[in-house]
């Protein structure tokens, strides 16, 4: 008896569990593809500091871009720096999801013993210098996260502290970040407002259909029911 | 009216050259299925849908996409953001591949439940498990092309599973990739493979399977022969003519299908990683292995049974059995009844069990290895197995309900 309870318990066992987890809960970006300002203003932000490094091979050349200064030479910028090639970001909110990158870029922090000065939470071991540190600060490592071990995992915030503001308040900066993610967002998906105005309308056209093709239906079955004298 | 005479003039023109009327009468019209097809019968005509649609969205993301090996995935972001409703026309394709794949296993299932694989049904059903391998077939090559990491790695997983045959292994797997390792020439045919040879052999498996199905008529829920009673006109008494009965409620179907498709199509097209993985963002880098390789969904079950037995050659075996087993089902199936419902308590548990393992396998095929996990997929294995095998003694001895004369509900 106790190995079927046992077989039964396995089955609720988590279905998915991903390979390289963050240490760190992803927090919520609070984003929008309506939210036209944010996404011109990260995408300012975007290339005047991330495109120094980053390439954005994929996405076209539009308005957005245009206002931005982002030209067709800057999105197809690469160069290698210590022998690593910086990762193109046209698809990062997909491969990784708008919230692991919004994280990402908040839980930087102080680590002697990286070649950087600075290890993140979110993508530990990451060789990316921290370039956010004289916008956001530096921020240190004050909780040791064992103590999160039994009780879910920590937000960033909940284990880092910030030692010394840089030239943006908190709320600066997470304004900033949130605009930065609301761009790369964009830039991977930028069919994104046309893709929920259409699903509203053929969801719409659906639901119409469904109503007249269900009393069709209803209209010439009624002869099937009277031949069977049966219920539906 | 000049112009209902007009139109009858046409028809007769065109019925004295070609059988217009009468195979509309044979195959639509005048074909008597039986009354009381439930939920589980819409999903034939929803593959037919979605298969359509394949070819259409398919035809037109051909036009734009380039099968070569450094081209490849910028064609496939070109049609999501240059061409115009591109974006529209790929997840349509993509989401359309794993709805194909949703729709296929609950039309088997309802085989399974109903006895549709029963004499004599036996070639109708092994004509569907022929489709379901080339469906199989058209989606993994299909999977390739976008040529991103999970792509390029699940190709090369998979097509390395022929090295484990003894003595021409080797050889079997340079011959499929056409080089040493996947590359651009994999790339190329597998494209070929995919809109051309592929589904030459699906529409033609189509076709053969409707033929059949047209000459032995459909199976239902009671699993009983409806022509066995026919009124004076020789019609069935229980059957009702396809059209205008059947059309009209497959219409309604579809309307919901197609809303639930629409749904994830406009609103969450990646399926939280099950229709489009996150890995396959990245392009195909073949100095690269991803931490965590797994085949889409669809094929999950079969790739959990592959991994749970140790010995390469012998889980390329096993899980080929597992799919070979199914064209032994008209033959395992042993019971004086087709469908579940007049079957006995045996048949029941066995094909809940069934279902248990079956999605045991699958959840546990997405998922990376572990012991606990491990031992699991052999329990699951043993279960999916012992499903088929023990078909002929727990049909055969169990008792059987009294069959209704009549269609019931």
């Amino acid at each position: 008896m106790k190995k079927y309870f046992l077989l039964l318990l396995f089955l609720f066992v988590p279905v998915i569990s991903w390979a390289d987890e963050p240490q760190v809960a992803l927090e919520k970006a609070n984003i929008s593809p309506y939210d036209t300002a944010s996404i011109k203003r990260g995408a300012k932000f975007f290339a005047t500091v991330c495109m120094a490094c980053h390439a954005l091979v994929y996405m076209r050349y539009d308005e957005i871009a245009k206002e931005a200064g982002i030209t067709y030479d800057k999105m197809n910028f690469t160069v290698k720096y210590f022998g690593i090639l910086p990762p193109d970001l046209s698809l990062i909110t997909r491969w990784r999801s708008p919230d692991w990158v919004y994280t990402y870029l908040h839980s930087f922090y102080i680590d002697a013993t990286r070649p950087t000065g600075f290890n993140n939470l979110v993508y530990p071991n990451s060789v990316m210098p921290n370039f956010l540190a004289p916008f956001q600060g530096q921020q240190v490592l004050a909780t040791d996260k064992t103590r999160y071990m039994f009780v879910g995992m920590p937000q960033w915030y909940d284990l880092l502290v910030l030692q010394q503001q840089g030239s943006m308040t908190p709320q600066q900066f997470d304004a900033t970040i949130t605009d930065v993610v609301n761009f790369l967002a964009y830039a991977a998906e930028p069919y994104r407002v046309d893709q929920i105005r259409l699903g509203y309308w053929v969801i719409g056209f659906f639901i119409v259909f469904f109503f007249f093709a269900w009393r069709l239906k209803r209209e010439y079955w009624k002869d099937i029911k009277k031949r069977f004298h049966t219920e539906d | 009216m000049e112009k209902m005479r007009r139109n009858k003039k046409l028809l007769a023109w065109i019925d004295e050259r070609f059988p217009l009327s009468a195979f509309w009468k044979k195959h639509v019209s005048e074909y008597y299925a039986p009354r009381n097809f439930n939920f589980w019968y819409y999903f034939g005509s929803f593959s037919l849908l979605v298969l359509l649609n394949q070819i259409v969205t398919g035809i037109w993301l051909a036009m734009e996409y380039t099968p070569v090996a450094d081209q490849a995935f910028s064609s496939v972001e070109h049609i999501m953001r240059d061409v115009r409703y591109g974006w529209l026309l790929r997840y349509l394709h993509s989401v359309g591949a794993s709805a194909f794949f949703v729709v296929i296993y609950l039309h088997m299932y309802r085989g399974l439940m109903y006895g549709s694989y029963k004499k004599p049904r036996e070639l109708l059903w092994l004509i569907g498990m022929l489709l379901y391998i080339s469906l199989l077939a058209e989606a993994f090559t299909g999977y390739t092309l976008p040529w991103g990491q999970m792509s390029f790695w699940a190709a090369e997983v998979i097509t390395s599973f022929a090295s484990a045959i003894p003595w021409v292994g080797k050889t079997l797997v340079i011959w499929l990739r056409g080089d040493y390792n996947v590359s651009g020439v994999t790339l190329h045919r597998f494209f070929s493979l995919h809109v051309i040879a592929i589904p030459l052999i699906l529409l033609g498996l189509v076709f053969l399977h409707l033929v059949a199905l047209h000459h032995v008529g459909s199976n239902n829920p009671d699993g009983i022969e409806i022509k066995v009673k026919k009124n004076r006109q020789g019609i069935p008494v229980d059957g009702i003519a396809f059209h205008p009965y059947y059309t009209v409620k497959d219409m309604m179907g579809v309307a919901v299908f197609l809303l639930i498709c629409a749904f994830i199509i406009f609103f969450m097209p990646g399926m939280d990683g099950y229709f489009l993985e996150p890995d396959n963002f990245i392009p195909a880098n073949p100095m690269q292995t991803p931490d965590h390789i797994s085949p889409v969904w669809y094929m999950t079950p079969f790739y959990a049974i592959l991994r749970a037995v140790p010995n390469k050659f012998l889980g390329l075996l096993v899980m080929a059995g597992a799919i070979a087993i199914m064209f032994c089902l008209p033959w395992l199936d042993r019971s004086p009844v087709r469908s579940i419902r007049y079957k006995g308590a045996w048949s029941k548990i066995a094909i809940v069990i069934f279902v248990i393992s079956f999605i045991g396998l699958g959840s546990l095929g997405i998922q990376t290895v572990s012991p606990l996990r491990t031992g699991l997929a052999r329990l699951f294995a043993v279960l999916y197995f012992a499903f088929f095998l023990l078909m002929p003694f727990y049909t055969k001895y169990e008792k059987t309900k009294p069959v209704p004369e009549r269609l019931t509900g």
